[in-house]
């Protein structure tokens, strides 16, 4: 019998260093309504595929019960919204693609959508280019701002200002962080250090460590020597759940440790439910809000999906932010871009994030409420006090 | 004074300790993919690109099936997934066997359609498996958690149990004929198709019991096997195709590797040397002169005897 002419050593050096260097790319789908002309039309991007598919499905849902709204109420202008949704995977080349071929092929006169920091700044940077307006809707800061780009979610000081104070207060000043190693958890860590600096507590531990991590035990244990009184984490993603379950288990996450951070969101209560049970969160939005407004999101959103686990906060930032869009799209006369987005700096909103909610020109990012949730057993956050607006005026380069 | 160093030298044994520990989990996780992988490389040479994907398949097997109590999870994972295994092998393997890339990728699709069919069924969320076995033990003054713990030492048990399969049984003779020359075996009476087939099922199911163990400790979500994939190819890169023992030395060496260098430093800087290090190790042992020393060395250590 004859040996398959393949040399298996290169293979194996082959198939490692691939692995190394690369992820899984994400294809990309689209799907939408007819090309007709005079209408609205907004590209959708967002990954359905992939790590952070969930995040994303939960957007695009939300997405699109906003849209929906805004057409039962006659649309803009008279005429329906139309959409596109198209998958990136996460993938910032492929977001790219997806971008260039939204604006030119598709003609939309808005893009939404985007969940990883990457990604978010591969499509601003087309749409900056070809001057049509893109929203975010995910919470913390990207590293630069872009004069076509606008922040629905809330930005790493407002959820951290009203926070670390009453951490401090109520479980100690030695305050550990930890994330993984990409840069947002670090830029999370520096406003961290400042706010604990200006509290009167001290930072005793910093550790990152990269994505995909399957053994945290060293850097629990270097978390444990340092004895913090409070933990903030910014481990995002299927690294979050493990951080926090081993940390669970060699006994630094206890309920007398004061936690916050990524492993809090309602995306991982389904995995750290008991771990996450009797803590406080800050937040924009929850889907215990009592509003009219939102209830009906809340009822709509699960009927449509037979969705009973707690509505992540992306679905309502996204939900509010497209309506907000659409409010400034129908003040704009046309649907050119810069139209829009001039519209979009201007404009103030009431919606249930707040009364006369609206963009800071320094760092466009919304002016919105924020609230303190108590997670209940079972993925209730309840509002257990109302924070009012938590301002974010800090400039940021590349706005203007 | 005499108190002080007594304290130093407490805590320098506990942090020895802890570490060792660290390894032995480790090496539990790394160890059962990689002579999994080592099993199935040794029949087909063949790299298993599902393999993490298989851990992903245990795991969720472990998440999902709420009603058995943890150990019987494990034993279904084993039991529901051999079938699935021995018809990729039939259906799949079999006919692409004469051509190695062509295999290799056709199990790259496998992997793939594994994690699509459970994002499908399970959506992309993690979800977290509650350990059978709450609380610590102390282990020579450290306490350490109690399932990790189980996790390392079944692990170990497994490993030595498919080591002792692999030496001392007709069939582990058998394997190693193959993978040695399979010509040859099947001149000598071997089946090799039957042989192949029985590794892989064998190797996969390595793969599924090591995501069903160690499920407890890490997010179930349907692209979990793909960074325990790395570490596991370096572990069949370092060993001898057929010689299991190596693979799990190989393992054991990247295991002890990446816990202490995470010990000495910064996670972020840890992966770095470590990436270096293997590569380098990879490039170094393709030169002829090292080939050579190392090819000295086992004969020294190693006599050859009639047989």
């Amino acid at each position: 019998m004859a040996q398959p002419h393949f040399r298996p050593r290169t293979g194996i050096l082959t198939v490692a260093a691939l692995l190394v260097l690369t992820g899984c790319g994400g294809s990309a789908i689209s799907g939408g309504q007819d090309d007709r002309s005079g209408s609205l039309k907004i590209g959708v991007i967002v990954p359905l595929t992939g790590p952070v598919s969930a995040t994303g499905t939960a957007l695009r849902r939300g997405f699109e019960l906003g849209v929906k709204k805004v057409n039962d109420n006659g649309g803009v202008n008279g005429t329906k919204v139309e959409y596109v949704v198209v998958d990136d995977a996460g993938n910032p080349a492929t977001s790219t693609q997806l971008a260039r071929r939204l604006i030119q092929q598709d003609k939309v006169s808005i893009i939404f959508g985007t969940i990883t920091g990457d990604t978010a700044e591969a499509v601003a940077r087309v749409a900056d280019d070809a001057k049509v307006p893109f929203g975010t809707a995910i919470l913390g800061d990207t590293e630069r701002c872009f004069p076509y780009q606008w922040g629905f979610g809330e930005t790493t000081r407002q959820m951290l200002t009203p926070t670390i104070p009453e951490l401090i207060k109520k479980y100690g000043k030695k305050v550990a962080i930890v994330g993984s190693d990409y840069n947002y958890p670090r830029f999370y860590a520096g406003v961290a250090k400042d706010l604990v600096k200006q509290s009167g507590g001290a930072i005793v531990a910093e550790e990152y460590s990269p994505l995909g991590q399957a053994d945290w035990q060293p850097v629990i244990t270097r978390l444990k020597d340092a004895k913090p009184d409070v933990a903030l984490s910014m481990v995002v993603g299927a690294d979050a759940v493990t951080f926090s379950q081993q940390a669970s288990q060699f006994g630094l996450l206890t309920p007398g440790l004061g936690f916050e951070g990524a492993p809090l969101d309602t995306d991982y209560y389904p995995a750290l439910s008991a771990l996450v049970d009797g803590r406080t969160h800050t937040v924009r939005w929850t889907d215990r809000l009592d509003d009219a407004e939102s209830r009906t999101f809340v009822a709509d959103y699960r009927a449509a999906h037979d969705f009973d686990a707690p509505i992540p906060e992306v679905a309502g930032n996204a939900y509010f932010g497209i309506q907000f869009l659409l409010a400034a799209a129908r003040k704009a006369d046309g649907l050119e871009g810069p139209a829009i987005n001039t519209e979009i700096g201007r404009l103030t909103f009431d919606s249930p994030l707040g009364k006369g909610t609206r963009f800071e020109s320094a760092n466009h990012r919304l002016q919105a409420d924020m609230l303190e949730v108590t997670i209940k057993p079972g993925g209730a956050y309840e509002v257990s006090k109302k924070l009012g607006r938590i301002p974010d005026t800090t400039p940021k380069t590349g706005c203007a | 004074m005499l108190a002080l160093v007594s304290r130093f030298l407490e805590v320098k044994r506990r942090s020895q300790v802890d570490v060792l520990l660290a390894i032995l989990s480790l090496f539990g996780l790394y160890g059962l993919i990689t002579v999994g992988i080592a099993v199935i490389f040794a029949a087909t040479r063949v790299v298993n690109l599902a393999q993490g994907d298989l851990v992903m398949v245990g795991a969720y097997t472990a998440a999902v099936v709420t009603g058995p109590a943890f150990g019987w999870r494990a034993v279904l994972a084993l039991v529901a997934t051999a079938p699935l295994l021995l018809l990729v092998e039939r259906l799949l393997l079999r006919r692409p066997l004469a051509d190695g890339l062509a295999t290799m990728l056709v199990t790259w699709g496998v992997g793939m359609a594994l994690r699509q069919v459970v994002e499908l069924l399970f959506t992309s969320t993690s979800r977290a498996v509650e350990p059978p076995i709450a609380g610590t033990v102390t282990v020579l003054t450290t306490p350490y958690p109690a399932y990790r713990l189980a996790c390392g030492l079944i692990a170990l048990a497994v490993i030595g149990l498919v080591l002792l399969v692999a030496y001392r049984t007709d069939w582990g003779l058998t394997l190693r004929a193959v993978a040695d020359n399979a010509t040859m075996a099947a001149l000598l009476g071997t089946d090799p198709r039957r042989v192949r087939t029985v590794a892989f099922v064998l190797g996969g199911l390595l793969a599924v019991l090591a995501g069903a163990l160690y499920s407890p400790v890490l997010a179930v979500n349907p692209t979990m096997g793909f960074s325990l994939l790395v570490p596991v190819f370096f572990g069949l890169l370092f060993s001898r195709p057929g010689a299991l023992g190596t693979a799990a030395g190989a393992a054991l060496l990247i295991a002890a590797l990446s816990v202490l260098l995470r010990v000495w430093m910064s996670d972020v800087l840890a992966e770095v040397l470590f990436y270096l290090i293997v590569i380098g190790v990879a490039a170094l042992r393709s030169r002829p002169w090292i080939r050579r020393f190392s090819s000295w060395l086992s004969r020294i250590f190693v006599p050859a005897r009639a047989s």
